[in-house]
């Protein structure tokens, strides 16, 4: 698999932002024209990112503040959700009995939108930090155990063969072979749970009263008609998003999956 | 050694009352050192009766015994090579040539040690670090053969090892193998379809039949080792095969992939 040379990624990667930059503009120009608000255009939201960078406080909180409070959240949720969910994914792809029983819980917990934990997250912690890791430990885990699950269920059982003949059992079985096979399907799994994990966080910020978070300063910035303010925290996490992608899933899967040819369309 | 007795084996089919008959009543016996030869038309079960002696499957009826002791589960004692090389593709090619060694209890130095020696056995050894998909289908099967030989097992169960390869390196393939084995006797199955292989390779062919003749015949080579593949002697063997195996229909019903 080649990949395209630095320059031909670093022209397509300014042509996409040139895009996007290209129809916000449009956007806010014709918004602003038509409905005479003042829809934050790229320049205007630029200027308050750069204020927000430079320290000026949101919501009582630095942006850095925000950012890193919400990214506590969503680690600490999605750590939980990736544990379970890969604990729970291999016992019920090794065992058929367990997945036939378990499996339909699991595919009907992912059909119930993130948000609509709330009322159980408050119930349960009240409202805090507590109850936004909860959501998105509940939201998270879904997508990651029916992956694994099918990813192990998936693993050629002549690997699984061919280990037991070379003396393998138990742990090393899984260590060695399930978790290395299953991988594409765990990392597609891992991608799907931060992606909806994050969503939801933010989501949850705007909604439980978290004091600090992205979520939680885009909201109180339309109360106070910083609309450029909470453009710019989309921002942010856009970037957020990208970084992850690129810096940690594509990496993992180019050193991995890539690396010894495994397809994830098996 | 290996011993099989009154050994039957059926399959469940899609309708649930009934069951095919892969293996009926098959009693066989391999020595400590011998290279015994499956040959059949395909269907007739004869990597079904190498799955029950490497532990795979259990027989429906009937005993396996390995060293008098009836076979239960695969172990490192009966080495499998399979018809695709299955290396792990997450493993290096050394790496793949450990991984049974590390189920033992030994120093890593004599991990390394060993699999150094086998890498280079094979031919391989300029290869340890690549991954199995850099490799050609006869490097790959050759990585299947020392991983197995590595461990020193009593018994070498081969299921058409070669059948994928270019005759070229099949015929390279099976002359390794042969010196491997004439350096480190012991008792090898090696199931095949091929009646040159089998008559090259042999101590014993055994033709498989369908049930209930699961054991049409077996015959023994008696050409003294190295052999020469254009022998008058070993054409005219080649010959009388084939004859037997002609007898025989040329694939059996369903279960054929068991």
């Amino acid at each position: 698999m080649l990949r395209p040379s630095l320059r031909t990624q670093l022209f397509s990667a300014l042509l996409t932002i040139a895009l996007v930059l290209a129809v916000w503009f449009a956007v806010a120009e014709y918004v602003s024209w038509l409905r005479g608000v003042d829809f934050p255009s790229p320049w205007t939201t630029g200027k308050a990112l750069a204020a927000l960078l430079a320290g000026k406080p949101l919501a009582a909180h630095s942006l850095y503040q925000h950012l890193i409070d919400s990214l506590c959240r969503w680690g600490g949720g999605f750590a939980i959700a990736a544990v379970a969910g890969l604990v729970y994914g291999l016992a019920a792809g090794c065992s058929d009995r367990l997945g036939r029983i378990t499996l339909p819980i699991v595919h009907m917990l992912q059909l119930i939108p993130g948000l609509a934990w709330i009322p159980v997250a408050l119930l349960l912690f009240g409202i805090g930090a507590k109850a936004t890791v909860f959501m998105i430990a509940a939201t998270a885990f879904a997508p990651i155990a029916i992956n694994v699950t099918d990813g192990v269920k998936r693993v050629d059982a002549t690997y699984l063969r061919a280990a037991r003949m070379l003396g393998a059992g138990g742990w090393q079985l899984v260590g060695c072979v399930l978790l290395p096979g299953a991988l594409p399907q765990i990392l597609c799994g891992l991608r799907v749970g931060l992606g909806s994990g994050w969503r939801v966080l933010l989501a949850a910020e705007m909604i439980v009263g978290t004091g600090t978070g992205l979520g939680y300063a885009i909201i109180q910035s339309r109360w106070t008609l910083d609309y450029p303010a909470a453009f710019a925290c989309m921002a942010v996490i856009c970037v957020v998003g990208l970084l992850i992608e690129h810096g940690l899933f594509a990496r993992l899967e180019r050193a991995t999956v890539t690396r010894w040819h495994l397809s994830s369309s098996v | 050694m290996i011993r099989l007795l009154e050994v039957s084996q059926r399959f469940p089919t899609a309708d649930p009352a009934g069951a095919v008959a892969v293996l009926q009543q098959v009693n066989l016996q391999a020595s400590p050192t011998e290279f015994v030869c499956l040959l059949g038309p395909s269907g007739c079960g004869k990597s079904t009766l190498l799955n029950l002696v490497a532990g795979f499957l259990r027989p429906s009826a009937g005993q396996v015994l390995f060293d008098g002791e009836p076979v239960c589960g695969a172990g490192p004692d009966r080495g499998v090579v399979f018809q695709d090389p299955t290396l792990f593709p997450w493993l290096t090619v050394a790496q793949n040539v450990a991984f049974g060694l590390k189920n033992m209890a030994l120093a890593g130095t004599e991990i390394a040690r060993r699999t150094e020696q086998w890498l280079q056995l094979v031919g391989l050894e300029q290869q340890g670090g690549v991954y199995p998909h850099e490799l050609s289908g006869g490097m790959r099967q050759r990585v299947a053969l020392a991983r197995v030989m590595v461990l020193e097992p009593k018994a070498l169960l081969m299921d058409e090892p070669f059948s994928a390869l270019d005759a070229n390196a099949r015929e390279r393939l099976q002359d390794q193998l042969l010196k491997v084995w004439a350096a480190q006797p012991r008792v090898v199955l090696f199931v095949t379809h091929q009646v040159e292989e089998a008559v090259y390779l042999a101590d014993r062919v055994v033709i498989m039949g369908s049930p209930p003749n699961s054991v049409y015949e077996e015959v023994a080579i008696p050409l003294l080792r190295s052999r020469d593949r254009e022998s008058p002697a070993l054409r005219s063997l080649i010959k009388e095969l084939r004859q037997r195996l002609g007898e025989l229909p040329c694939c059996l019903g369903a279960g054929g992939l068991r």
